[in-house]
C-alpha cells in the first residue's frame, strides 16, 4: 500500500500574487505560520474562495488578509469583530474568520471579544498570541507574562496575563482550543474545526516576537523561541494530572469547549419571521 | 546523481523500498527566502542549510525524508517538498 501523495504548494492558489511578497512580517515570524495553516485550513474543507470572508483589525496580525485571495476586510484597530458581525447579519452563510492579535483581541476590542461569545454569533476568531505589540515596538499588551521585560515596563511587568482560552470558555463560546506554532499541524486542524462550528470558535495560536519582546529579554532567535513552544507546552491530557506549580509557564493545548449552542444568526431569523407574521396578520385584519 | 547513489544503498543493503532515501524532493524560492534559519534548526536529517547570504540552500538532499516539516513551518511560503515515488529511485 503506497501512502497517500500529500498535496504540495496549496497556498499558491490562495495568495494575491499582485501583492509584494516576500510579505512584510519579521524574518521567523509565527504570523506566516498561522496564515499557512488557515489556508490549509480552507482547502481541506473544499471551501469555494467566495464563501470565505477574512476580516482582521490593526496589528502584525492585522496585514494577514492582504495577502490571501478570499474576501478581505482590514479594518480600524479592536474593531475586526464589530465588522464581522456586521458582515455574518447580511451574509448568514458565509464562512467568515477574524483575524486578530492579542492587543487587538484583547485590549482594543475586548468588549468585542467577550460579547461576541456571549453572543455566540457564528465566527470563527483566530487570536495570534505574541505577548506583545510588536508593530509599535515591544509595548506590553494584555497577556505579556509577568515579570517580562518591555518597552513600557523597563523594570519588569507587575500585571497578571489574560488567559485568552480560559476568557472565551468563560464568555460562552461554543468552541475554544489552543495550540502553538510549532504544533503546526495540530493549529490547522483546530481552525478546521472551528470553521465548522455553528456559533463563536475561537482558536488561540500561541507565537512569538523574537524581535521586540524577544530581544528585550534574551529569548533568542526565532529557531529558539520556537524550541520555547515546544518544550513548554503540555496536552490538556497532561496537564489534568500536574499540580498548579507544574503547570505554572506552561502552555497547555488542547479542546477547552465545544459544545451546541444556538446561533445567533439563526435566531434573528426566526425573529424576522415571527414579525412578519405578525405584521401580516395586522394587514389582514385591518 | 544522488538518485543513482540511493538505488546503490537499496540494492546492496536491501532496504525496504519504504525506508529507501531520499523519499523527497526540496524546492527552495530563494526571492522568498528571509533566511530565518527555522527549516535549518528543526530539518531532523539535516537536509537543509544557510548560504552565504544567509538563505536557505539545499545541502544533502538524499537525506530528505518527506515529513514536511520545513513546508509547513515556513512563514515565507519559500519552501516546499514533493514526495518521490520509489519507481523514480529505483529507474
Amino acid at each position: 500500500m503506497r501512502r497517500q501523495r500529500r498535496e504540495s504548494r496549496v497556498h499558491e492558489r490562495y495568495l494575491r500574487h499582485s501583492k509584494k511578497f516576500p510579505n512584510i512580517w519579521c524574518a521567523g515570524c509565527g504570523i506566516g505560520i498561522v496564515l499557512g495553516a488557515i489556508i490549509r485550513a480552507v482547502d481541506g474543507l473544499q471551501l469555494d474562495k467566495d464563501d470565505v470572508a477574512m476580516i482582521s483589525g490593526i496589528g502584525c496580525t492585522g496585514r494577514m488578509p492582504v495577502y490571501v485571495d478570499f474576501n478581505t476586510m482590514h479594518t480600524t484597530h479592536g474593531r475586526a469583530l464589530a465588522f464581522a458581525t456586521g458582515l455574518k447579519m447580511v451574509r448568514p452563510e458565509m464562512k467568515v474568520i477574524v483575524v486578530m492579535g492579542d492587543g487587538d483581541a484583547l485590549a482594543i476590542g475586548g468588549n468585542h471579544f467577550i460579547h461576541a461569545a456571549r453572543r455566540n454569533i457564528g465566527l470563527t476568531a483566530i487570536v495570534v498570541n505574541n505577548l506583545t505589540y510588536g508593530m509599535t515596538g515591544g509595548q506590553y499588551s494584555p497577556t505579556t507574562p509577568i515579570g517580562a521585560l518591555a518597552t513600557t515596563a523597563p523594570y519588569g511587568h507587575i500585571e497578571q496575563p489574560f488567559p485568552i482560552a480560559e476568557l472565551a470558555v468563560a464568555a460562552g463560546a461554543a468552541f475554544v482550543a489552543r495550540s502553538t506554532v510549532y504544533h503546526v499541524r495540530e493549529l490547522e486542524k483546530y481552525i478546521a474545526r472551528a470553521i465548522n462550528v455553528e456559533g463563536f470558535a475561537v482558536v488561540e495560536a500561541v507565537s512569538y516576537c523574537h524581535t521586540t519582546l524577544g530581544r528585550l529579554n534574551r529569548w533568542g532567535t526565532a529557531p529558539e523561541m520556537m524550541r520555547r513552544l515546544k518544550e513548554n507546552s503540555v496536552t490538556l491530557k497532561q496537564a489534568e494530572s500536574m499540580s498548579e506549580e507544574e503547570k505554572r509557564g506552561k502552555i497547555v493545548r488542547g479542546i477547552f469547549v465545544e459544545q451546541e449552542i444556538p446561533e445567533y444568526t439563526r435566531l434573528y431569523d426566526r425573529i424576522i419571521e415571527r414579525a412578519q407574521q405578525r405584521t401580516s396578520l395586522q394587514v389582514e385584519t385591518a | 546523481m544522488d538518485e543513482l547513489a540511493a538505488v546503490e544503498i537499496i540494492e546492496r543493503k536491501k532496504v525496504h523500498p519504504k525506508h529507501r532515501l531520499p523519499r523527497g524532493h526540496v524546492t527552495i524560492f530563494p526571492n522568498w527566502c528571509k533566511g530565518c534559519g527555522l527549516c535549518v534548526e528543526f530539518c531532523p536529517t539535516g537536509v537543509l542549510k544557510q548560504g552565504a547570504d544567509g538563505r536557505v540552500i539545499v545541502a544533502h538532499p538524499e537525506k530528505c525524508t518527506a515529513c514536511r516539516w520545513c513546508e509547513l513551518h515556513c512563514p515565507d511560503f519559500a519552501i516546499f517538498v514533493t514526495d518521490v515515488e520509489p519507481e523514480e529511485v529505483v529507474q
